[in-house]
């Protein structure tokens, strides 16, 4: 039965030749990139000058101090977890419960959306800043001298900061979705208003607490940069041990095994999300949009009380990047406050070399990422050939795996021959095409299910081959994707660090490497002036993204631009 | 008679479905349209007549048969490589394209030259009535206008065969009326062979040659609407094409039947003694007002006076028939509960196998 469907779909595709060639060189560099490193990575951790064995996890698992890494990984990811969701929800329900103003909503979202589109030492940097030795509030404000900023509690607290706003993003439709009305009504039959809120709010947003929680998790899991500057000794983690086993002891296995022991939660948790939570949350989402009137669920003082919890935690926000800005413009801060352009000449001297790689490498990136993005997103959505689903599940596998995983299978695998490409700049191309171009993917996918098959059939019977079709009708009505896609790709070409710190060289390195070799030279200066730089180039790409959404004017670039910052 | 354009040998079609696993839909259809022809595929929903049209199209790939389109076997040629129009039931016009150029895009596939392309979408753009739309966009058409694009998109190329699927069932009962009557003449003037799909056996008898009607994926009868009304070949021909009554009757000599004890001249040319169904449609029924207790008299239990004619109802021992009458300006409508004398007209009468 399915071997009939596979044979006479395999026929087909024969018959198309650009379409064959399509598939192809997907699969190859699929193979070559996604499979072939996860592979090699694999082999190296499970053998032993040629035989096949569990030892080297053994070994790794009876280390108390990787062990530790283990739990100590999961015990962060749950707080911030718990925290982040939290923190979203209260965002949550002061955006779509208080009927604060349109103006105030829009700060709202610039506070929550900021870290989202920062380098990733930015909250780090701001943390040391604000409770370090010299900080403004630990040293300068309380008088406290020699305090520590390190440890769980501040890298637990940057995390969140960091990625409560994807709690925000998934929560905010989903509230919003709740029908007042449906809480109106409980309100009319004469329930309490906190009673309502327990009984009728807070259950149906449970499969998005679920949602919000588990991404949170992955996030957490995965962080690289936080931890690296926060945690210390006292609090090692997964990805930061593997880094540190790999470039402090050149130990590839040590690191292989340790990554492997990130994979399984990771795994877990992304599998959870995808195929058990995220669907659920998906059906709730059938919001109605429009004008609502407002509604009387929420009692005035609890309304004013969300309010002032919001500013306060947006204010933070804000302040934490004030001090950046401030810091990337004093001689040295806490110690010597006087202006200066100096650490922005640095970074624009010195720092050249790394910036002019980043932009290279994030340009060229770019168009092949959304390329990319928008062919896979087509062939699985639209087309009907042997392998597809595999095509699907082996796209996103990048995506879903932490960025030390990747970056340490990138390294043992194209580090010799047959294939060495370490050291080059299209090995980091590669890592960030397929690491981040499944959000294009999806946007593509989610746009293509708008649009009705037949235009592409009418196009064929018009005569038009696969590839004019493609070219002619289906990529200006997907063009939102594509470029929502190519965005993407390059806000983390800007901003990532976890996998591509495995693959820096002399000849090519990061923005983001040299503001983490400026921190442990605690020249935090150059560090932040460096930080302003990404996030105004960075602001300044999204600006020019969304102004070319907006003239698409497809009924579709709303939602890709949202992708832009939700990916 | 014109050569064959269009040819499906024993095409079958099979779909996996989700909780009946594998399921035919189209099976084993056999058929031929010829050159100039319009052959329009007839039956209810799910029926399988957009499978088969989709086929033809090169949509879909047959799992069995053969599909030829002027001697040419076509059964695996890809669909732009077939030189086919064809009309979506949403009409999918390219929304990011004008009317022009919706219209120029298989001139332009085929690399034509600017005004060569330019004439020829004037002139199918004027055909159609749309002369001063060049430049609008789709969204801003009517339902009829899009539909006219649609079709002026079809034909401009010249293709040797056209395909419509439901192309009216989007337009309102008046624009319907209308658009098969502009869309016949078209064919006939342009004179190109056509595969209509439609559900609607009114439509698919003002505008056809010949009606393929389909039940579950087969082809049950294949003919021009007049065989298939007076000689349904199944009853869910009879039932679908007009309305019908089907009458169990005996035969009770080589030139009578007897339905409900009542005896009717008509030869069957069948055996006597056997039970045979027969085709009786309304108008074959004729009633006068009659006194109770004749052998042949029934009472209406139901009418329905439409102007031109009225339908009724009427208990005739234990069978209830569907007449009609027409010539109410010159008799009085019947009332319910009256009792009448039923006469049957022989001559259309068919006997189903
Ligand atoms: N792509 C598909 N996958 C699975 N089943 C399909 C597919 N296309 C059609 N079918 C099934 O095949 C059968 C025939 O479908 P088809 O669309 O040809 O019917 P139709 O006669 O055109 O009906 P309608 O008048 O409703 O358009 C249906 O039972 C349908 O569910
Ligand atoms: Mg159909």
């Amino acid at each position: 039965m399915a071997s009939r469907g596979f044979a006479s779909e395999g026929r087909r595709v024969l018959r198309d030749p650009l379409l064959l060639g399509v598939i192809t060189v997907l699969w190859l560099l699929l193979a070559l990139f996604v499979l072939y490193p996860l592979t090699v990575l694999m082999v190296r951790a499970f053998s032993d000058e040629g035989r096949l064995t569990i030892e080297p996890l053994m070994t790794s698992l009876g280390d108390s101090s990787h062990r530790a890494a283990f739990f100590n990984s999961l015990i962060l990811a749950a707080t911030v977890g718990v925290l982040g969701t939290l923190l979203g929800f209260l965002f949550a329900l002061t955006a779509t419960r208080t009927g604060l103003g349109r103006r105030w909503l829009t700060l709202l979202d610039a506070a929550a959306l900021l870290p989202l589109v920062s380098p990733p030492f930015t909250t780090s940097i701001a943390i040391i800043f604000s409770f370090g030795p010299k900080g403004f509030i630990s040293h300068h404000l309380l008088g406290f001298d020699n305090v520590s900023a390190y440890g769980f509690v501040s890298t637990a607290l940057a995390e969140t900061l960091t990625y409560f706003p994807i709690a925000y993003l998934t929560l905010r439709p989903i509230i919003a979705a709740i029908d007042p009305n449906l809480e109106e009504m409980a309100f009319s039959l004469g329930g309490s208003r906190w009673r309502i809120f327990r009984t009728v709010t807070v259950p149906l947003a449970i499969p998005g607490f679920a949602n919000a929680f588990l991404l949170l998790f992955a996030a957490s899991l995965a962080d690289f940069a936080t931890p690296l500057i926060l945690a210390g000794n006292s609090f090692p983690v997964l990805p930061t041990q593997a880094y540190l086993q790999i470039t402090g002891m050149f130990d590839f296995k040590g690191g292989a095994v340790l990554s492997l022991m990130l994979l399984v939660p990771a795994a877990v948790v992304y599998l959870l999300q995808r195929y058990w939570v995220g669907r659920r949350t998906y059906v709730t989402v059938t919001g109605k949009v429009g004008q609502r009137s407002r509604t009387r669920a929420i009692a005035p003082w609890a309304s004013v009380a969300l309010v002032v919890a919001t500013v306060l935690v947006a204010v933070s926000i804000l302040y934490f990047y004030a001090l950046l800005v401030f810091a990337s413009a004093v001689v040295a801060f806490g110690a010597n406050n006087s202006f200066t352009w100096h650490h922005y000449a640095v970074i624009f001297t010195e720092g050249v070399p790394a910036i002019r790689d980043t932009l290279i490498i994030a340009l060229i990136g770019m168009p092949l990422g959304g390329l990319y993005g928008v062919l896979v997103g087509y062939l699985i959505a639209r087309r009907r050939f042997p392998g597809r689903q595999a095509m699907e599940i082996v796209s996103m596998v990048n995506y879903a795996l932490p960025g030390t995983i990747v970056g340490i299978a990138y390294l043992i695998a194209f580090n010799d021959p047959p294939i060495a490409l370490t050291g080059g700049a299209m090995i980091i191309v590669a890592c960030y095409v397929f690491r981040y171009s499944p959000t294009g993917i999806r946007a593509t996918v989610a746009l293509l299910s708008q649009i009705d098959r037949s235009l592409e059939e009418a196009s064929s019977s018009l005569g038009a081959g696969s590839g004019e079709t493609f070219r002619r009708v289906t990529l200006p009505l997907i063009a939102p994707a594509f470029f929502a896609g190519l965005g993407v790709v390059f806000i983390r070409s800007m901003t990532a660090i976890s996998a591509t710190i495995f693959l820096v060289s002399l000849s090519w390195t990061l923005i983001t490497v040299r503001i983490l070799e400026n921190m442990t030279e605690m020249a935090l200066g150059p560090a932040a002036a460096f930080s302003v730089f990404v996030i105004v180039v960075v602001f300044a790409v999204v600006s020019v993204l969304s102004a070319i959404l907006a003239r698409l004017r497809t009924a579709t670039a709303g939602a890709a631009a949202r992708s832009l910052l939700g990916g | 008679m014109a050569p064959i354009s269009i040819r499906l040998d024993r095409v079958s079609k099979r779909f996996d479905h989700t909780v009946k696993g594998e399921v035919y839909a189209v099976r084993d259809v056999s058929l031929s349209v010829a050159e100039g022809e319009l052959l329009t595929l007839l039956g209810p929903s799910g029926c399988g007549k957009s499978t088969t049209l989709r086929m033809i199209a090169g949509f879909e790939e047959p799992d069995e048969g053969t599909i030829s389109i002027d001697g040419r076997d076509v059964t695996h040629v890809l669909p732009n490589r077939r030189g086919i129009g064809f009309m979506f039931q949403n009409y999918a016009l390219f929304p990011h394209l004008s009317v022009f150029e919706n219209v120029a895009y298989g001139l332009r596939v085929q690399r034509k030259g600017t005004t060569e392309i330019a004439h020829a979408v004037g002139k199918v753009l004027e055909l159609v009535g749309l002369a001063n739309y060049e430049r609008q966009q789709p969204h801003q058409l009517s339902g009829g206008e899009q539909q006219r694009v649609a079709l002026a998109r079809a034909v401009v190329f010249q293709p040797k065969v056209l395909l419509f699927d439901e192309p009216l069932s989007n337009l309102d009962a008046k624009l319907r009326v209308e658009m098969r009557e502009e869309i016949r003449s078209l064919q006939k003037r342009v004179g190109i062979t056509t595969v209509y799909v439609t559900h609607d056996q009114e439509e698919a008898m003002a505008i056809s040659d010949r009606i393929a009607v389909m039940e579950r994926g087969e082809v049950v009868q294949d003919g021009t609407a007049q065989d298939l009304y007076y000689s349904p070949a199944t009853e869910f021909v009879a039932r679908f094409i007009g309305r019908t009554n089907i009458v169990e009757a005996r035969v009770v000599s080589p030139a009578e039947v007897e339905i409900e004890g009542l005896r009717i001249t008509f030869a069957s040319g069948l055996p006597v003694g056997q039970m045979v169904r027969l085709v009786v449609r309304p108008e074959m029924i004729e009633l006068q007002p009659a006194a109770a207790g004749a052998p042949d008299s029934a009472v209406i239990t139901h009418h329905t006076f439409l102007g031109e004619k009225t339908d009724y109802q009427v208990k005739l021992g234990a069978l209830s028939l569907q007449a009609t009458a027409s010539d109410h300006y010159r008799k009085p409508v019947l009332k319910i509960g009256q009792t009448v004398a039923v006469h049957f007209h022989a001559q259309g009468i068919h006997v189903l196998k």
